[in-house]
């Protein structure tokens, strides 16, 4: 049974507006606040609504729009049409019945990696917009958003956005139907919108002051506020952003984070404008920033609860976990001279990036270099491409692994995040990976091609609803270490791009796993192993020492790659030594030209990483994630 | 040690694989010869050299009143001791060869290029097989006792045996020197248009590879020696010209697209005919540009050119760059000596019959060895 059919949804919103009607009258200064938040799939429209909303309540001039989408103030964002900061906007606006409200945008990352990001930012909040694109209908990350929306007890605006294009005249009506049965609304509470062209704006505004109800909270009770996001500045430390749910918040106040446990003194506390305005205060119900002289980001934890060091609350605010790191990946300076530069790097990465972690560690093959923790592929490829671009770091990385946790025969648990550490295979009782429950929406013509996928990544089917006719929802267990690699596009090469992915961290269970290592003229390239399936052990290896062979050049002498599971060896490749190199004229006039081909041809030699005499070129450790290429 | 280099840019007929410069304008010579006496002496200069080379082009296009003109605008003329002319064998008469010598010249470069006349043909060369050798005997009739003979392998739809039968005619006219070139592929010649266009493909590694070692072996047990990449002589019948580029000494030259190196500056001319003329008649050098080499490019240079030819003169560069070679190219060093690549001997790194096939390979991992910045 698909459980947005649930009745006990619909049930717990009741519930939940009826405690916000009872706060109501018991803190009249609150009912101008409305708290929300856009809940939408990627190029749904959520950015581009967001800054149609900003300025229609003057907060942006028109000319300012000319720059689109204003959250996404990060060239990463911008380009990769993705939100991976949070940010919050307050908007002045007048109502139909006259009055003034103050309404907190709270925007929310648009990736599964933050989806714990995600959840705190929607406890920040009473009510939720719900934008489906009208030619695309509902997808699974929009699903898992509402899921957690409506488990937090948000009110749900439905809105269906683009309804301008022309394709959608023939969609709507399914999509209608879709958002009706998710989450149970009537069909005439669905606002028809385009961002793009400015339709149903109005509506959308007048909906957020009507149906979303407004904070709750007692501003004299013991302070206690939710941090939902919190930003580095070089000048004023850390920014931490919050909301408010009781007390009150005044700049000199000694706070105390109830889970972290240290204690703090309030420097400055404002509001959320286009940019930060300091207000001194921030009561309950309202959501802010504040600064207190932190140094480090990793000081202050998304869902840590605040409160006053003097006067605390009774308890925190539930649902705070530490977000620990679940892909990891060796990142090594290209040019080994570079270490200090990169560790400096990273240094200043982690200032305003707390959830990735890092280690030195050495590689045989590599060098002096950092096993990094993410909290998914995306944030590994933003971190990566922030070393590149902001830090000018040429990299090299590592195939991404997840971690596993390996119990030895004398019961001893032990953490495993790089595959050449994994202790000998006698000395293990079992190894345990990380297992994710994926949820895939997709058109019904292609629920074959996925549930083949997920088997060959040895998954299992949890179950199947119908959203509609031709829409399916599917559940599947899936071994995160078989989602890490290219997963993803595969599931959208074979569904012409129409499924949609979204999953969650499940269990860590016992599976039949062994490690691969890579030889190269016998000798292990440890940066190349890796841990896998034994079934699968074999053609893996062999795929992987074909692969090796394009990528790496021929040598002087014959090059033996040979996959290897302990002392057997389950796959062979061999490189021919190179017979001759060497260019027939160089006379007067082609030395100059001469010397600058040398000169680039050096460049690449020494980006080439050395194991025992076999010159490997960097491309070559990330040749798993090409495999089928 | 210094050179001279003169470039004369017109053919009969342009070979389809050449990327030196040169026009099929044959009535433009006269002109050109003027413009060059021009250019000579702007560009006067002190040194003496010791060696000069006539390449192009083709040269032997030159008539004898023509070369002699040149000849007597090269400062210091009679101080060569080398003069290189190099020769079309289908552009040569016994009188003409004679006159060449009268005038100085003691050395003639022919390209044969093989001895199969399929190939003459796809190289689209304007002589036989047999004019070759007849060129060669002219040029020992006229009295030269030191001619090369160039020769090029690894073409497509060329055998060791087609390979085997040029060099058994090349040997058996006796040349003093002969340089054996693996067929490039320049970008922007009508053979490389072809193999773009898949209509020649390119020998394989491994038959280029075959040729190469055959050829080596086939030289050297006629008594030829290896002295580079590709150029082989009897004793003391090395290129001294081409020595000079490889030692890094310097050389000046005059002509369209010459290159010259002179006081550690590299400079090259207009690469046409006009805009060279153009230069020369504004009274200003015909040069495109120049580039002054820094102590990096001199090393790098004096690396990978020495290594090409005669071998690195480790002692030298000891004590002009106060650096260790040896040192800095372990543990690689040892390992190119034990597999029989490299050899040291009386100061000199100097690749084997084996280690030339992999020259570039070497160079660049030496290279990449160099600390920088240096």
């Amino acid at each position: 049974m698909s459980p947005y059919n649930d009745r006990q949804v619909t049930k717990q919103i009741l519930n939940n507006k009826t405690d916000h009607l009872t706060s109501y009258f018991c803190n009249s200064i609150m009912t101008n606040y409305r708290n929300f938040c856009i809940i939408a799939h990627i190029d749904h429209g959520k950015s581009t609504l967001a800054d149609r909303l900003l300025e229609r309540t003057g907060r942006v001039s028109a000319r300012e729009m000319i720059y689109n989408q204003i959250l996404d103030d990060n060239p990463l964002e911008q380009e990769r049409g993705i939100t991976i900061k949070l940010h919050a906007i307050q908007m002045d606006y007048t109502g139909v019945d006259g009055k003034s409200y103050k309404l907190n945008l709270i925007d929310t990352p648009g990736h599964v990696d933050f989806s714990y990001e995600v959840s705190r930012s929607l406890h920040a909040c009473e009510g939720a917009l719900l934008v489906v694109d009208a030619t695309q209908g509902v997808e699974a990350q929009t699903i898992s958003n509402l899921f957690m929306a409506l488990d937090q007890g948000l009110e749900v605006i439905p809105v269906i956005n683009k309804i301008d294009l022309p394709s959608a005249a023939t969609t709507i009506d399914n999509v209608k139907q879709q958002v009706v049965d998710l989450i149970g609304c009537k069909e005439d509470e669905i606002i028809l919108a385009s961002a793009k062209a400015g339709i149903g704006i109005d509506e959308i505004l007048e909906a957020v002051v009507k149906r979303i109800p407004p904070p709750s909270g007692n501003p004299d009770a013991p302070l206690r506020a939710l941090i939902y996001d919190s930003v580095f500045d070089p000048y004023r430390g850390v920014i931490v952003n919050v909301r408010v749910f009781d007390g009150t918040m005044r700049e000199k106040d000694k706070i105390r984070f109830m889970n972290l446990g240290q204690t703090y003194e309030l420097d400055e506390v404002g509001v959320l404008f286009m940019q930060r305005q300091r207000t001194g205060v921030l009561e309950a119900g309202n959501v802010g920033y504040f600064t207190a002289a932190i140094r480090r980001l990793q000081d202050t934890k998304v869902g840590d609860t605040v409160t006053l060091a003097n006067k605390p609350c009774e308890k925190p605010i539930e649902g705070f976990r530490e977000v620990k790191p679940m892909v990891f990946s060796g990142i090594y300076p290209a040019e080994s001279d570079d270490f200090e530069n990169l560790r400096e790097a990273l240094g200043k990465l982690t200032l305003n990036d707390a959830a990735i972690s890092y280690e030195p560690e050495t590689s045989s093959a590599l060098g002096f270099g950092f096993r990094c923790g993410f909290l998914g592929l995306l944030h590994m490829e933003i971190v990566q491409e922030r070393l590149e671009r902001e830090f000018n770091q040429t990299i090299v990385t590592t195939v991404p692994n997840v971690r596993y946790r390996v119990v030895s025969n004398k019961n001893e648990e032990v953490w495993v995040d790089n595959p050449s550490q994994l202790p000998n295979p006698t000395l293990i009782n079992e190894i345990q990976e990380p297992f994710i429950r994926a949820q895939i929406i997709t058109p019904t013509e292609f629920i074959g091609t996925i549930i083949k996928l997920c088997m060959d990544r040895r998954g299992t089917m949890l179950g199947q609803s119908y959203l509609s006719a031709d829409r399916v929802d599917l559940t599947f267990e899936l071994p995160l270490a078989e989602v890490v690699f290219d997963f993803y596009d595969k599931l959208k090469s074979n569904t012409r791009g129409y499924a949609s992915l979204d999953y969650e961290y499940a269990d860590y269970k016992a599976g039949d796993l062994v490690r691969m290592d890579i030889l190269l003229n016998g000798e292990p390239v440890d940066a190349l192993s890796s841990i896998v399936h034994r079934q699968k052990a074999h053609d893996w290896g062999k795929k992987l020492c074909s692969k090796l062979k394009e990528l790496i050049p021929r040598q002087m002498f014959e090059v033996a790659i040979q996959a290897a599971i302990g002392a057997k060896i389950i796959a062979r490749e061999s490189i021919a030594a190179m017979r001759k190199n060497v260019i027939a004229k160089c006379y007067g006039g082609d030395i100059s030209r001469k010397r600058k081909l040398l000169e680039k041809q050096k460049e690449g030699k020494k980006r080439m990483k050395q194991v025992g005499k076999v010159e490997i070129p960097q491309e070559a450790f990330l040749a798993v994630l090409s495999l089928d290429k | 040690m210094t050179g001279y280099y003169v470039h004369i840019p017109f053919c009969e007929k342009k070979c389809s694989y050449c990327d030196f410069y040169s026009i099929e304008s044959l009535d433009l010579v006269e002109a050109f010869v003027n413009t060059l006496i021009d250019e000579i002496r702007l560009r006067t200069s002190s040194t003496k050299p010791d060696t000069i080379f006539f390449g192009g082009g083709t040269p032997s296009l030159l008539s004898p009143r023509q070369l002699e003109r040149i000849i007597g605008e090269i400062p210091n003329f009679d101080n060569a001791y080398e003069v290189t002319l190099e020769c079309n064998p289908g552009t040569v008469s016994l009188d003409k060869l004679i006159a060449y010598r009268s005038l100085g010249v003691n050395r003639l470069s022919f390209g044969v290029q093989s001895f199969v006349e399929s190939e003459l043909r796809f190289l689209t060369r304007i002589h036989t097989a047999d004019e070759a050798s007849q060129a060669m005997n002219l040029a020992r009739s006229a009295g030269f006792t030191n001619v090369n003979v160039d020769l090029m392998f690894a073409l497509p739809n060329q055998t060791v045996d087609t390979l085997q039968y040029s060099i058994d005619r090349a040997l058996a006219l006796e040349p003093d020197h002969i340089s054996a070139y693996s067929l490039i592929y320049e970008p922007g010649t009508p053979l490389y248009k072809q193999l773009m266009k898949g209509e020649v493909s390119k020998q394989n590694e491994e038959v280029d590879a075959g040729m190469y070692a055959y050829i080596i072996d086939r030289l050297q047990r006629a008594g030829y020696c290896q002295y580079e990449v590709s150029n082989f002589a009897k004793a003391d019948k090395q290129c001294k010209h081409n020595l000079v580029y490889w030692h890094g000494n310097d050389y000046l030259a005059v002509g369209p697209s010459a290159h010259g190196l002179v006081n550690r500056t590299r400079y090259w001319n207009h690469r046409s005919l006009a805009t060279w003329t153009q230069k020369i008649r504004d009274g200003q050098l015909p040069q495109a540009n120049e580039e002054a080499l820094g102590r990096d490019e001199r090393l790098t240079e004096l690396l990978f050119l020495t290594l090409r030819a005669d071998g690195i003169p480790a002692n030298k560069i000891s004590r002009d760059f106060n650096l260790d070679i040896r040192e800095i190219l372990q543990p690689d060093l040892s390992y190119w000596i034990s597999e029989g690549m490299i050899v040291d001997s009386n100061g000199v790194l100097r690749l084997t019959s084996n280690g030339y096939a992999v020259c570039d390979e070497i160079t660049v991992k030496m290279l990449s060895k160099l600390p920088t910045p240096l």
